[in-house]
């Protein structure tokens, strides 16, 4: 029995909850604080845990492995600052009368259940139970996207609901497939459905079934994965939520959709080898750099700059894995790198958006003069997100790089190509946006917002820059569990 | 009993199959929306009994419960939310669509038809009772998809959607005597807050837009 594994699970619910019922703005800020402060240390704890056991569980309800260890870093940590974020964003919000206590209690609400439910799905073995906790999130997420209630916030809402809702569909469909093969070996009962007894007996499924059940899962969760040619909905939603929820939507719930693909991967590797789900998984992850890499250049808005770029980075991570062996080690540094610089971008443009209320890019300049925080921000994760040295996106960009080159060359000259053109594009509206003299004035923003803001800004970037340069001792031991996962049996690199 | 033999009880399983797979059809074929939501209530209803037949003829008993969920919520609450979205909305006047009717139903053949050749390969792993109608039902997924695509008012897109998640349900209940109880039931409380969001999305759509044709969602375009 792991305590900080159930209680990582339940504090959101509770704080959620408790948000709902006490209706007063001071209780609201303590709890959503204390919940910050717990969800970091219990991820930390889970994470020790791991590294010291292999895996931990809370009876039959929660198990986690190294590769849920290393989720629940991602969304403890990014969920973490996202909701010292969000107290200071939504406390502006009301201080300038555009949310009642009602709406600020509700998004409150919503905001911890959606992260609880990201949270079960990843501590689950069985995938079926996975399944029903990642479309909870999709439905919290949906109320979330169309919090504001603006004409563009309810399309927005609307295609993400819509289209959610049939790629979700056909994950369930490939999970369904995969119960339909493994029952015959492991038995009409739960223990069919669990990742540990699947990947025993994978070799005994039926081949055809189990690439089917792959297919039409990486189409469900890909589709909440914002893959390309699935991504039409990723954009509009980033754009148009509330600022906090653009940074979890991009930091955690990408993640946690490429999270179940990779579920689904390590079974169909053992079952029909790593070429078939490789190659599909190398296509697709193609294909979406190049859309990225061609909607970047594009875009006058800035959060669909950063939305685009969010397709761009999973499309990299998904690269990694779908290579394997060198590329799963990158590829899961990236997704943890990309969470951390992405939220800290997606944190300052919520604070330019407060300021002068409005997402055009090109009307804002000079950030770093007239708001030190939010251009601090944006400079430092848009270099990182760039792919700049010293920060860990160069490292897993270079590794996935050398791995699909031992793989196979083309895709490399390919994934190097269309890098360039994003990191182009990216550091001269990153540059553009920073440098300079400042524009129009725009509204100061409250003192309380000033230090919430400037707190989970500071801590995410204290964290991107530690673990730059190298892997900590601690993360290298997960990663190399996460790369056995994988069946890759590479030494960790130096 | 010597009356079900399993081939007579696996052309039972079939039967029912195929009327779900009938009332796909006279969906896409229905213009009036409320029709849509009876034809939708009417597919659970064949929905839960062909579950209850598997129930009965295999003997696992948690099949039941989930039949008799499926009556209660499929049947009778889901479909009551629906009629009085479409009340409050007002929007009783004939679908439009993006497609035509008889094109909308050879899409829908054409689609069955791919289903068939996609299952192809896995459908002889199945139990002798009920193989054939994993093949039936990725056809209803699929024509749920496509009516999801091919229409345009919010309220059918969620019947689309509906339709989607009675395929899945056959899929699972035929296909592999059902996912275990607990697993059955949080995808029937997924399915149906997803439709209370979605009562609620509408419901705004109508107030900010005057309207709940999704066409007229056209702001966001790159």
């Amino acid at each position: 029995m792991s305590w900080p594994l159930a209680l990582l699970v339940a504090a959101p619910v509770m704080a959620g909850l408790g948000s709902l019922l006490v209706q007063q703005r001071r209780a609201i800020e303590v709890l959503q604080c204390a919940l910050a402060g717990t969800l970091l240390a219990a991820a930390a704890l889970v994470a020790g845990q791991v590294i010291a056991a292999g895996e931990v569980s809370v009876g039959d309800f929660l198990q986690a492995d190294a590769l849920s260890a290393w989720l629940d870093l991602i969304i403890g940590f990014v969920g973490s600052s996202g909701t010292f974020y969000a107290v200071g964003y939504m406390g502006e919000e009301m201080d300038r009368g555009h949310l009642s206590l009602r709406r600020y209690s509700q998004f409150f609400c919503l905001f911890d259940l959606y992260l609880s439910a990201m949270l079960l799905g990843v501590n689950q073995e069985n995938i079926a139970i996975m399944w029903i906790a990642i479309e909870g999130s999709t439905l919290w997420a949906a109320l979330l996207i169309g919090f504001d209630r603006s004409k563009a916030a309810l399309e927005a809402g609307w295609k993400y609901i819509i289209l959610s809702a049939v790629g979700i569909a056909l994950a369930l469909f490939g999970t369904i497939l995969v119960y339909y093969s493994s029952e015959h070996v492991l038995g009409v009962s739960s223990e069919a459905l669990r990742w540990s007894r699947l990947y025993r007996v994978a070799g005994e499924l039926d081949p055809a079934a189990i690439k089917v059940a792959f297919i039409f899962a990486l189409i469900g969760y890909g589709t909440k994965a914002g893959v390309a040619p699935m991504h039409t909905w990723l954009p509009d939603a980033h754009a148009e939520s509330p600022t906090p929820m653009s940074a979890m939507l991009s930091a955690n719930m990408l993640t946690v959709a490429v999270y179940a693909i990779l579920r689904f991967k390590a079974v169909t590797d053992r079952t029909v080898g790593p070429e078939f789900a490789g190659k599909l998984i190398v296509g697709l992850a193609l294909l979406s750099l190049a859309v990225s890499a061609i909607f970047l250049l594009v875009q006058r808005d800035y959060k669909r700059l950063f939305a685009y770029s969010s397709i761009e980075h999973i499309g990299i991570a998904l690269l990694g894995f779908g290579v394997g062996g060198l590329g799963v080690f990158g590829g899961a540094w990236h997704l943890m790198n990309h969470a951390l610089a992405k939220s800290t971008a997606f944190y300052g443009a919520g604070l330019v958006f407060l300021r002068y209320n409005h997402k055009s890019l090109d009307r804002v300049t000079g950030l770093l003069r007239q708001m030190p925080v939010a251009g601090t921000a944006i400079l430092v994760a848009g270099v990182a997100l760039a792919g700049m040295p010293p920060f860990g996106l160069f490292t897993s960009e270079v590794l996935i790089a050398i791995g699909a080159y031992r793989v196979k060359p083309e895709v490399t000259y390919v994934f190097l190509a269309l890098l360039a053109l994003a990191f182009v594009t990216l550091l001269y509206q990153v540059l553009r946006m920073t440098l300079g003299a400042p524009g129009e004035a725009g509204t100061a923003l409250g003192r309380q917002c000033r230090i919430f803001t400037s707190a989970a800004v500071g801590i995410n970037i204290i964290a991107l820059g530690t673990i730059g340069l190298h892997v900590p001792p601690g993360l290298e031991a997960l990663l190399a569990s996460i790369v056995k996962i994988f069946g890759g049996g590479i030494e960790a690199p130096r | 009993m010597p009356l079900l033999t399993p081939l007579i009880g696996s052309q039972m399983v079939d039967l029912g199959s195929a009327l779900l797979l009938l009332t796909c059809f006279a969906i896409v074929a229905q213009r009036r929306l409320s029709s849509c939501v009876d034809l939708f209530a009417l597919q659970s209803v064949f929905l839960a009994l062909t579950a209850a037949l598997v129930a009965f003829l295999t003997g696992i008993h948690h099949i039941y419960i989930a039949a008799a969920l499926t009556i209660v919520i499929k049947a009778v609450v889901i479909p009551r939310i629906l009629k009085r979205v479409i009340e409050r909305l007002n929007v009783k006047r004939e679908l439009q669509m993006n497609v035509n009717v008889p094109t909308g139903l050879l899409i829908c053949g054409a689609l069955v038809i791919l289903a068939f050749f996609i299952t192809q390969p896995i459908i002889p792993l199945g139990f002798l009772l009920t193989r054939d109608s994993l093949a039936i039902a990725l056809a209803i997924i699929l024509i749920g998809f496509f009516m999801m695509i091919a229409r345009k008012k919010a309220v059918t897109q969620v019947i689309g959607f509906l339709v989607m998640e009675n395929g899945l349900f056959l899929g699972a209940t035929a296909a592999a005597y059902g996912m275990p109880l607990i697993v059955e039931l949080g995808v029937f409380f997924d399915v149906l807050v997803g439709v209370l969001i979605i009562g609620i999305y509408s419901h705004r759509m109508q107030d900010t837009f005057d309207s709940v044709d999704t066409s007229k969602l056209t702001t966001l375009k790159e």
